[in-house]
Formats: structure tokens, sequence, C-alpha cells
């Protein structure tokens, strides 16, 4: 009976190394997107991803922050209107001045459908950036997704949704809104 | 017995120990509801529709319960009304409550079609004709939503056939809204069209009730038509203190980032009425913010508080309190909790929050029970019985839960009630490996009081409507006999 604390504990490290493995397997291979901190304070949501594209690839330097808000959707009708795009998609972490380009478009993410518009965004330091906020559904859930840079609002926007749309960023989007 | 044997033993029984407490927090059918200092009156099922606000009204010399309902759910989207043999959408229930252990269900009004909170008539508040200063004194008028597309008035003064008097329509959501009896001034929870939020407050002159006057949109700066930039975060809804408080308690947020706004009543009815940034915050007194875990459900005032621990003190005696209420969404816990908050307003421009209040999670594994656990809405009669000394608070899976707040510094439970399920209890689900795992628990969504002193609490899960009475200590702290 000595060995139960080494078995329950050795059962506990096996289990949690299995959790961190399989959180692992569903990252994202970025290429030539780098993953770094979410550089956000804590708010109501738990923190997401961010990620950054520099050169070529990207043409100017883009960051991109997803991130599930679970229960935060209507169940029926999903991502409406352009005005919940504006509401929910991360830009006010950035900043509060924003101001939409035109009328957004329709957009399916991971299988998931909703909306995408771009915006002007001007940064703290006064500076103006490219914007493009994502918001998607499923059931009740939101999965949020904001892009900016320095170059051209279609061009962030290009490269936003490519991102989005590799194998490795849908697997882990699917696994964030539990869709395994 | 060898080591290894030992093990497998001890592993098997610790198994089967853990899945017998697990399993003793579930709520089985047959099972006696969990009660302290509150025991069952009466109950009526509701036609197992999804339930939300219970308003009761003395009407004559009856007693009637006007209660809200959701939308119908994915199994059963509209029920059969046994009385009239029809599948109808979830609107509203009058129940005769005159009698509270024998309730008389005397009909339902349908509401929009629509499962869960895209259909049905979740809200209702209602005033006499007589009490209108316009009102046809002949007259009771009952003030509801209709999904999420329209407010009606309707005449009740024959509750078993009500007469639709006026519909507000073209929305694109309503919510809690707020109705001044003695001046017909409403606070309607809307989404007008062209603002850039679900939910904001159009002010209405509903005095006269069949002629409708509006008399302004209201939101917060960031909301209106033609801003940019951040939409702040959409209204719940308000409750006034009418002129003589001349006061607004807004709630903003649900179960995030929330705050409690104390607006200026008199300039908000007649001030500007252009909706400017402007202008929209012209009327405001003051905001308190609330942590982005939390968000503000019910603001209920309660001015004037005598606080027996401050009374030899040379100022400050007497405290204006507000109790924040927030609304937990999702099921089992997967949020941040929410729970109780008292705030004392007394400073309007320099309100604090001094206490708060939640169900110990432990006290029945209700993390662990299904469904959402968490507070969600309190009582808003201000009743003499009840006010400024009881609050009911009503806890989803926890049930209702009855607090002593004549402290509010210090509030304190003094008695619960947990319903039995029935057959009718609907399931809640979570995402569990790609599959909804589900169970069954009481989803008590609402409470209200009535001036004799009972409780009713609806449930959001189907199992209908239970009227309750305090029992043992907790009447003495209302100081009934």
């Amino acid at each position: 009976m000595r060995s139960l604390p080494v078995i329950v504990v050795a059962a506990l490290a096996i289990g949690a190394w299995s959790a961190v493995a399989a959180f692992e397997h569903d990252r994202p291979q970025a290429g030539a997107w780098q993953e770094i901190a979410w550089p956000f304070p804590r708010d109501g949501w738990p923190a997401g991803r961010a990620f950054r594209c520099s050169g070529e690839v990207c043409g100017d330097d883009v960051e991109l922050y997803v991130r599930p808000k679970i229960g935060f959707c209507n169940c029926d009708s999903g991502v409406a209107d352009d005005d919940e795009v504006d509401r929910v998609a991360d830009l006010d972490l950035m900043s509060q001045r924003f101001t939409p380009l035109e009328p957004g478009k329709v957009v399916r993410i991971a299988d998931m459908p909703g909306r995408l518009r771009s915006y002007d965004l001007k940064m703290a330091d006064g500076s103006q950036h490219a914007a493009v906020g994502i918001a998607v559904s499923r059931r009740c859930d939101l999965l949020v997704a904001v892009a900016q840079g320095t170059g051209s609002a279609p061009g962030v926007q290009r490269v936003a949704l490519d991102f989005l749309g590799s194998d490795d960023m849908t697997r882990w989007m699917m696994s964030a809104m539990g869709e395994r | 017995m060898n080591d290894r044997a030992s093990l497998i033993a001890v592993a098997a029984m610790t198994f089967v120990a853990c899945c017998i407490a697990a399993h003793a927090q579930q709520q089985v059918i047959g099972a006696p509801p969990e009660a302290s200092n509150m025991k069952l009156v009466g109950s009526n099922d509701l036609q197992a529709r999804s339930a939300y606000q219970p308003t009761i009204h003395h009407q004559g010399d009856r007693w009637i319960a006007y209660i809200g309902h959701h939308g119908g759910t994915d199994d059963i989207p509209a029920p059969v009304n046994p009385q009239t043999g029809k599948a109808e959408p979830n609107g509203t229930s009058i129940v005769d409550v005159t009698d509270p252990a024998q309730p008389k269900y005397l009909h339902h009004i349908p509401g929009q079609e629509g499962k869960y909170e895209a259909g049905g008539a979740q809200m209702v508040r209602i005033c006499d004709g007589k009490a209108l200063p316009k009102g046809d004194p002949g007259a009771v008028y009952m003030l509801r939503t209709f999904g999420s597309e329209a407010h009606e008035i309707w005449n009740v003064a024959d509750p078993a056939n009500p007469v639709l008097v006026i519909r507000l329509g073209g929305l694109k959501d309503t919510h809690k809204s707020w109705w001044e009896c003695d001046t017909g001034i409403a606070f309607l929870v809307s989404g007008a069209p062209d603002w850039r939020t679900r939910r904001m407050t159009q002010v209405y002159d509903l005095s006269d009730p069949a002629n409708p006057k509006k008399i302004r949109d209201f939101g917060l700066p960031g909301q209106e038509p033609g801003a940019t930039g951040a939409v702040p975060t959409e209204l719940h809804g308000p409750i006034s203190t009418g002129p003589e408080g001349n006061r607004v308690y807004f709630g903003y947020g649900t179960n995030k980032g929330g705050f409690l706004q104390i607006v200026d009543r008199d300039k908000l009815i007649n001030g500007p009425t252009e909706p400017t940034s402007e202008n929209l915050r012209l009327p405001e007194i003051s905001r308190m913010p609330m942590s982005a875990f939390n968000g503000a459900h019910t603001t209920f005032p309660m001015r004037g508080m005598p606080i027996a621990e401050f009374a030899h003190d040379k100022d400050g005696q007497n405290r204006d309190i507000v109790m924040i209420v927030d609304e937990a969404i999702l099921n089992e816990c997967n949020e941040p909790r929410q729970m109780v908050w008292f705030a004392d307003v007394t400073v309007e421009n320099r309100p604090m929050m001094i206490s708060s209040f939640t169900v110990p999670e432990a006290s029945g594994s209700f993390c662990e029970r299904g469904g959402r656990f968490g507070s969600h809405s309190s009582n808003e009669s201000m009743a003499p019985v009840f006010y400024k000394k009881m609050a009911f608070i009503a806890f989803f899976n926890a049930g209702v839960r009855a607090l002593d707040i004549r402290d509010p510094y210090h509030p304190r439970e003094v008695g619960y009630f947990i319903p039995s399920i029935t057959a009718a209890t609907d399931k809640r689900c979570v995402p569990v490996e790609g599959a909804d795992r589900c169970k069954v628990a009481i989803q008590t969504n609402n409470v209200e009081t009535d001036e004799r002193g009972y409780i009713y609490i609806v449930d959001r899960a189907n199992t209908g409507l239970h009227i309750l009475q305090l029992t043992g200590p907790a009447r003495a702290v209302a100081g009934l006999p």
C-alpha cells in the first residue's frame, strides 16, 4: 500500500501529460506566422491566441488575435449584422477608435457562418492601422478574430483569411469551440 | 491480500464512493424538494412551458399571476394548450392564485413563434387603468414583450379573456421593461433597428395605453445611430423610483462587463431627445463599473435604509442601496460565478460595492447537478411585507434563496427552496468530446412576491410555477406572525 501515493501521482502526471499532448496536437503550425503572447489584459473572456506575421508573405507586419466567446451569441440568429461584428470582434482591445470602411460581408470559417468587416483603426500613438474583424458562430457560441496591420485593409483581410483557413487553425478553432 | 490486490480494492471502493456522491447530487423524479425555512403551498405546471418573469397583481378581490415565457424547445416548439387543444407558441400564462394552494390556470396568450430566447413573450408588467392618469378605469393593462419584435398592451380586466389593445412593433429585440403605474411613463427595453446595440431604452408615455406617445430613445454614447468605435455593453433592464425619487437605475451587461448607471429621471424624460452623444450623456449622474467577470441583470433600488450599525454615527445612518443581480448563462459553471452584489449609492457620484452573496457551491455540488448555477434575478415588488427586509434570489439549480438584507453590508441567507423535478423538467446539456452530455435539474429562473407574503418562483426548464411561504425564523425577519 506504500506504493499507492506513487501510483496516484504517476496517474495524475500521465493524465496531465496527455492533456498537454492533446492540446499541443491541436495547435496550428504557423508557417510564416509566429505565435506570440496574448498581449491584452484580462477581461470577461479567457485569453485567446495571438500571432504575428512579418515579411514578404504578409507584405507588412500583421497581427491576429483569435478566441472563442462561449455562450455569447444569439443561439438562433447567429452573427446577424455588422453591428454585431463591431460589438464583439475585439477591436476595442486594440483601440476604442475604429471606423468601418464599408458594409461587412458573409464569411465562413472552420465551417462556421458569420461576418467580417474592415476598419480604420486609430492607435493610441496616433498611427493609423487597417483592421479586419471577424465573428462566426456555432449554436450559442461565438468565435472572434481580429487582425490589424500597417498595410492596406484588403491585404490584411487576405492574409488573415488565408491563415484562419489553414488546416492547423481550422482544427484548433473547431477544438476550441468544443467540436472535436 | 497483497499490495496489488489492496490497491485495486481501494481504487474500486473510491470509484464507487465517488459515483454515489456524484449521483446523490442529481435530482430524481419523486424525490422531495430541498428546503430550509420555506415550504411549498401550491404549484401549477404552466403547461410545461419555459418560464421567465412572473408578476402578481391584486385585481379586485382576486390575485392573478401573469407569467412570461421563453420560446419553445427543440423537442416541443409549441406545446399544446389543453384549454384550446391547439399547439400554441409559448406566450403569457395567466393563473388565478387567489387560493395559493389551488392555483387555477385561466388562459394562455400565445407569443412569438421561435425557440428559447428567440420566441415567446418573456416579460410582463401590470397597471390598473384607474391608477394610470388617462387609463380606462375599468381596464387592467398588461404590458408584455412579444418575442424580439414588439411590445404589446392587453386589457386583462377579465383575465380569462384578454383583449389586445395595441402593439409597438418593428424592433430587433426586447427585454425587461419598467412601467410606472402612477405616471404611465414606461422604459421599454427595445432594439431600435437603427441603433448599434441589440438592447437600449425607448421611453414612452403610456398614461393612455391605447394612445402611446414616444418620448425618446436612450442608451449609452456609442450605441446611437451613426456612432463609430466600440459599442458599449448592452442594456438588460431599468428600474425607476418614479417622480418622487427622480432616479432610474439601469443595469447593463448580463454576465460580463456590467455596470450600474444612475440616471436623473426628470432630465431623461424632459431633456433634449435627439440621440446625440451629448444628449445621451446629459441625464447620467454616475456609472459604477463591475468586474468584466460579471454583469448587471437586475438593479433593485432600496433608498433610505436605516443601518443599525451606523445608528449612533453623526452622519450616514441611512443609506441608499442598490442590489445588483448578475445572470448566470452557461451550464455547469462554465463561466465566472454570477452572484448578488450590494452597492451603497448614497453618494451618487461615488457609488461603491459593499457586500455580496452567493450560494456555497459545495453545499449542493451545484456545478455538477446540471444546467445553470448562479444567480439570475430578484423579486422586484416593493410591497412593504418584504421591501428592505428580505430579498429573494432565483439561483437556477440552487432554487430560490431567501436573504435577510436588513443590514445590506452583511446580507445573510435565512432560507431556501429547491423544487422537485418532474417528468416535464427539460434537460440541459454541455458538449463533451463531441457529444452532448445532458442532465436534468431545476432551473429557477425568476421570483416574485405578493403583498400577502407569498413567494412565486418559476422554472426555465419547464417545471412550472411553485408558490411558497416562509417558515420558522425566516418569518420573523420579515415580521410575519
